[in-house]
């Protein structure tokens, strides 16, 4: 830990890994609860793997891998809630379809691609240690998006949330509101891509905020304890990793899982008392 | 009896091919209290959405009455049965009333203070006030209850419908929210679902029964001979006095 520490104010690289983790915590935070909540985690797993898609175009032509991300998260987030409003019976079909589509296009085109780019296996795995200060920065926007868009919108999200029927009976486009919220998911995505990776990016989504879910009476009370627990966990990967020299990634995501685990079980344990 | 609120003019609704309801035609008055009863799988949810416009009919046509250019939202409280919703949902029962509120025009977190105002008045109405801060996990059948009917009246509706809502709770909560709605039907015109023919007579003004199509709906009383059309079986009546 001594080492750790040390370390710390010594590189850059571990500085900006440490901004990482908190930037990507608000987003994790506040969207996360709203996976939860509204229990669509496996739908934000399609979305998270769809995102391969626009990454394998972007290597092949040259362009930002990140801004690919980026497109291809809303894209399939659009496509997925506009197809899921109108044909809700097949919904996990529809996403184990896209999920797949989006990983097998991805590939394809990597396959195309001269020369296998090293940097693939960062945003499929995560490598935090790379994040640059201009990755940073275009975390702090995205984070930034989200909280202005939740922030205005909140009571809607809320509302339809809670109970579709009645949002929709005080007049509010709860259509409209879903496709926005999937929206959301796939920025906050791509924010923790970076992080953790594409495989696993569904563990930061879920784990920290049903750990909160467990103790908080109010959504936005869910925002800050869930925001919390996700700083705690991923600085703390980020700690554990660096000594023995392990996957960022892997170590964030099963630090998650254990700290998951136990809340269960302690809850469990304090409520039989 | 005074204006029609809601006119039902031969209206029918098909799931896929399943007929749900056929041809039902059926006035509600201002400020009455209206019970429309039936076996399961009558129609009667159906029938609420088809009036609230959650649903559009097959045949027929459904019109609101002088209330003209005003919206849905504005005069129509519904409280669903309560299994819409998960229990575990971090939101407490004062948050849940004060979404009577929220419109398609509400911005950020923040609440008017008429807002907050009339939503302690409608608590206190309800006796609800004093478990604002818990969560709706927490409650009782009754409670909850009571909650969605509060968020319900701070929409500040003109008509109150309610599906089952008493299916959740015991004998002597269920007397207590129909003294309640026999009270605000006074003022608002109050249109309830139920399974329970015998306990709903008692308080209802008018009963419509429905079994697919509508058997009758102009009954002072229930007749038993009814209840057998309806239910298809013999059912033993039993006399409520108030």
């Amino acid at each position: 830990m001594n080492e750790f520490i040390t370390a710390l104010t010594e590189y850059t690289f571990l500085q900006n890994a440490i901004f990482a983790c908190l930037l990507a915590s608000i987003g994790c935070g506040v969207i996360g609860s709203y996976v939860v909540v509204k229990k669509i985690s496996f739908l934000t797993g399609g979305i998270a793997h769809s995102v391969l898609a626009g990454m394998g175009m972007a290597y092949f032509y040259h362009a930002s891998p990140i801004m690919g991300a980026i497109i291809a998260a809303l894209t399939s987030s659009v496509l997925i809630g506009w197809i899921n409003l109108r044909w809700k019976e097949h919904e996990d079909v529809l996403i184990a379809a896209f999920w797949s589509a989006g990983m097998a296009i991805g590939i394809l085109f990597l396959s195309r691609t001269p020369g296998y780019n090293v940097d693939l296996m960062s945003y499929l795995f995560g490598n935090i240690l790379l994040i640059t200060r201009s990755n940073l920065l275009l975390m702090f926007l995205l984070d930034l998006v989200v909280l202005v868009v939740v922030f205005i919108y909140y009571k809607q999200f809320l509302v339809s949330v809670f109970d579709e029927e009645f949002a929709r009976l005080r007049g509010i486009n709860t259509e409209f509101f879903y496709i926005l919220l999937l929206c959301l998911i796939s920025i906050t995505i791509v924010i923790l891509i970076q992080l953790v990776g594409l495989i696993m990016v569904i563990a930061l989504l879920t784990l920290p905020a049903a750990i909160a879910n467990q103790y908080v009476t109010s959504l936005h009370k869910m925002f800050l304890l869930s925001a919390l627990i996700c700083a705690v966990i991923s600085v703390a990967g980020v700690a554990m990793s660096f000594g023995p020299d392990l996957p960022t990634g892997s170590v964030i995501v099963l630090t998650a899982c254990c700290a998951y685990f136990s809340s269960i079980v302690l809850k469990h344990v304090v409520s039989k008392r | 009896m005074s204006n029609v609120v809601i006119d039902i003019d031969n209206v029918s609704f098909n799931y896929g091919a399943v007929p749900v309801l056929e041809d039902v035609s059926l006035k509600i008055y201002e400020d009455e209290f209206i019970g429309i009863i039936g076996p399961n799988a009558s129609g009667k949810s159906t029938l609420l959405k088809l009036i609230l416009g959650l649903l559009a009919p097959t045949k027929g046509v459904i019109s609101k009455y002088n209330h003209a250019g005003k919206k849905l939202s504005n005069y129509i409280g519904y409280v669903p049965q309560h299994s819409s919703f998960a229990r575990d949902f971090p939101v407490t029962v004062g948050e849940v009333v004060m979404m009577g509120h929220v419109n398609s025009g509400s911005r950020l977190f923040r609440y008017k203070k008429g807002e907050i105002e009339l939503a302690k008045q409608v608590m206190h109405k309800l006796e609800i006030d004093n478990i604002e801060k818990r969560q709706v996990g927490e409650l009782s059948g009754g409670q909850l209850q009571r909650v969605l009917i509060a968020r319900a009246l701070v929409c500040e509706p003109e008509i109150l419908i309610l599906d089952e809502p008493t299916s959740n709770v015991d004998m002597r909560v269920e007397e207590d929210i129909f003294a309640l709605l026999k009270n605000h039907s006074e003022h608002m015109t109050v249109i309830v679902v139920s399974h329970d023919i015998a306990f709903i007579s008692g308080y209802v003004d008018r009963v419509a029964c429905l079994n697919r199509t509508l058997v009758c709906h102009n009954t002072e009383s229930i007749s038993g001979k009814m209840i057998e059309e309806l239910y298809d079986a013999p059912v033993k009546m039993i006399h409520h006095h108030h």
